[in-house]
């Protein structure tokens, strides 16, 4: 019931900061040579963005993985030409991370049924949301990495369901505990010096 | 019906090509005592049972380094004996079997070889994490485009019990889902980063579509949950493997192309502190196989010495060497040793002697073999033969029993006579009676008369070398 060993996890890595545009990004290198990469909004606080490499055993390099914010369409040439081996077809169901302040927001993309065929429970075993559809067309297990961080078991009485435009948004309000976290978070990264990005730099030389 | 008869001839022959074909293992019991007959072996009960107790230390997989040498006469089962401990081993456990020339190569240094060699015999288990899409195929569609040239396109409907999905399918992939022929009904999984496609069976619900199914038909249940999951896989490698991949110069095609070279030592170092790091982490197990080397007297001393230090290394598999000869010339130098290995490294092995077999084993080989090469012999002709293996050799009588049973059918005979037995051995000679008749009939050859330059040399098999080494040496 602590958000300790994330703390000590944060101290531990070797972290960088610089901004871009409006935005604070934090690159971490823990010691088993795991990244993490985070994006600050500078006018909310809130973070958009997280994603975690974690190192392979045998053989390749890791990639990018996102736990969170919208994902960067890849516009390197290179990796469009197509040569993927499966993917999902655009037109099926893409599920989306957002924080805000006070909640953790799931939008689940391309799902046209009303609102009553889907239901939202919280599985505490497994210690994720479980997204059931009534006519068997979609199934998700949805991890809470935040909770699991602090130790908290999800509870079904903080979820909240909503659908529009083909959209199913899961709201789940944020525990006290795991607010208390992010502030203790946020508290060390103040500490984390910022590089400042030329071109802001440049920019600001250029207007006077 | 008789297509199908010939069709499956075809694929057993492929099997049984080999000389030591019908060894299934060491045939010892619960306890490691050996059993009369059985799993392909007879006789050699000494033999067999310390053999089996070195394939208990290397399953344990506690000890490394050890050393074993099995010697005896020609044609005493030595090399069976090998076989049946790879098979005892099983496809687990790296079985590496080599023959002591098998180093003398252009390409790279005897060392060298004798390094892949002994890596090669060592295992790494390695988990990890990948995903995987499993489900039952619904609809699956792929165009190709109307001029007959071009891309292909793909689409694929998965479900399990609770969802659907439909993929769009890569060029690739599309390949992998022809080879395996999935259709809808299919249970399959696909293995994301690699795109390796496997079929687990046909779907329950789709058990009545046709009258009639194949007997290797599985069918099973539908999964359940999410299509992508997260699953534990097991690769199982070799030390070799790993080397060749991470050898920059070559990467991992030079593993299909067997074209790999030397290797560094350093990048061998580093895989050893890798593994070891992994073994430390509990992500990777070692898994120390067997290295079997065959007519182990062709190494030269510098293999000998290499072995020795290699040997002392705790990633060193577990050793088998296996020689027919007495005491003879060290490869390389002009001492005498025993089996033509020096000294201080049979001392570090454990020797385990084969004895020549009895008639009664010999003929129980005999029908063995008989029945791995589909061969009827009548009960008169095997005891014939068992007189003439015994009056000749156990490898001489082998050969008459695929050649006999071929003049049996000639004569649209099903069974294999002793008369058939008298012609082939009429027909072919055993090594006695060839060089009977060479010494014979010796005027009448070619060159008979360079004469005398070798005789001095000795009763030693390997009488030309000592002649070039000598030379070499003044």
């Amino acid at each position: 019931m602590s958000y300790e060993n994330w703390i000590n996890l944060i101290k531990s890595a070797e972290k960088a900061s610089f901004l871009s545009g409006k935005n604070r990004k934090i690159h971490y290198k823990f010691p088993n040579s795991d990244e993490m990469a985070e994006e600050y909004s500078m006018e909310t606080g809130v973070i958009q963005r997280r994603a975690w490499k974690k190192r392979k055993q045998l053989m390749g390099d890791a990639s990018w993985e996102l736990e969170l914010g919208e994902p960067i369409p890849d516009q390197d040439p290179r990796n469009q030409t197509g040569e993927e081996l499966i993917k999902e077809s655009n037109s099926q169901p893409s599920i989306i991370k957002r924080l805000t302040r006070k909640n953790i927001e799931w939008r689940i993309r391309n799902l046209p049924y009303p609102i009553d065929n889907y239901s939202v429970t919280a599985d505490v075993e497994k210690k994720a949301l479980v997204v059931r559809t009534v006519n068997k067309k979609y199934y998700k297990v949805i991890e809470i990495p935040e909770l699991i961080r602090c130790g908290l078991a999800p509870e079904q009485s903080l979820i909240s369901l909503h659908h529009q435009y083909n959209t199913l948004i899961i709201t789940y309000k944020k525990p006290e505990l795991l607010v208390e976290m992010e502030v203790e978070t946020l508290k060390i990264l103040k500490t984390v010096e910022t590089e400042t990005n030329m071109d802001d730099l440049l920019q600001g030389l250029l207007g006077k | 019906m008789t297509d199908d008869k010939i069709e499956f001839r075809d694929v057993t022959r492929i099997e049984r090509i080999g000389a030591h074909s019908h060894i299934r293992g060491l045939g010892l019991d619960d306890v490691l005592e050996a059993r009369a007959v059985s799993q392909g072996m007879v006789g050699q009960k000494d033999a067999r049972r310390a053999a089996g107790i070195v394939v208990q230390i290397v399953r344990e997989g506690k000890m490394a380094g050890r050393c074993i040498l099995i010697a005896g006469e020609p044609s005493t089962g030595k090399t069976a004996i090998a076989v049946g401990m790879a098979q005892a081993l099983g496809s687990e456990s790296p079985f590496t079997s080599m023959s002591g020339s098998e180093i003398y190569s252009l390409e790279m240094s005897k060392t060298e070889a004798l390094c892949q060699a002994l890596r090669k015999s060592i295992g790494v288990r390695i988990k990890e994490e990948t995903e995987i899409i499993e489900g039952e195929v619904v609809e699956i569609q792929i165009d190709r485009p109307a001029t007959g040239t071009g891309q292909k396109v793909g689409k694929v409907t998965l479900k399990t019990t609770d969802m659907e999905t439909s993929y769009d399918l890569g060029n690739k992939i599309i390949e992998c889902f022809m080879k395996e022929k999935i259709q809808a009904g299919d249970i399959i999984t696909i293995d994301k980063a690699s795109g390796k496609v496997s079929k687990l069976g046909r779907s329950f619900t789709r058990a009545r579509d046709y009258d009639a199914t194949g007997a290797q038909t599985r069918f099973v249940q539908c999964p359940e949950g999410e299509l992508q999951k997260r699953k534990e896989v097991v690769h199982t490698v070799t030390l070799h493997e790993i080397d060749v991949i991470n050898s920059r110069t070559h990467g991992f095609l030079a593993l299909f192309s067997g074209d790999t070279g030397e290797i560094k030592q350093e990048v061998r170092d580093q895989i050893n502190n890798k593994v070891m790091e992994w073994r430390e982490e509990g992500k990777a197990e070692i898994n120390p196989g067997v290295l079997f080397i065959d007519e182990v007297h062709m190494l030269d001393i510098e293999c000998f010495s290499y072995l020795n230090r290699a040997l002392e290394s705790d990633m060193a598999p577990v050793v088998v060497m296996a020689t027919n000869r007495g005491i003879t010339r060290i490869r390389g130098t002009n001492f005498r040793s025993p089996h033509g290995i020096p000294i201080d490294l049979l001392d570090r092995m454990i020797i385990i002697r084969t004895i020549p077999y009895v008639e009664k084993e010999i003929k129980e080989i005999l029908k063995i073999r008989c029945e791995e090469e589909d061969c009827n012999m009548h009960t008169d002709a095997l005891t014939i033969l068992t007189k003439i293996a015994h009056d000749t050799s156990l490898r001489y009588a082998i050969q008459l029993i695929s050649t006999g049973n071929l003049i049996s059918k000639r004569r649209k005979a099903t069974e294999v006579l002793v008369e058939d037995i008298k012609k082939v051995y009429s027909l072919f000679l055993d090594e006695n009676r060839s060089s009977q008749i060479l010494k014979e009939h010796q005027d009448e050859y070619m060159f008979n008369e360079i004469e005398g330059v070798d005789s001095g040399a000795g009763g030693d098999s390997g009488s030309i070398m000592p002649k070039q080494e000598a030379m070499e040496i003044s």
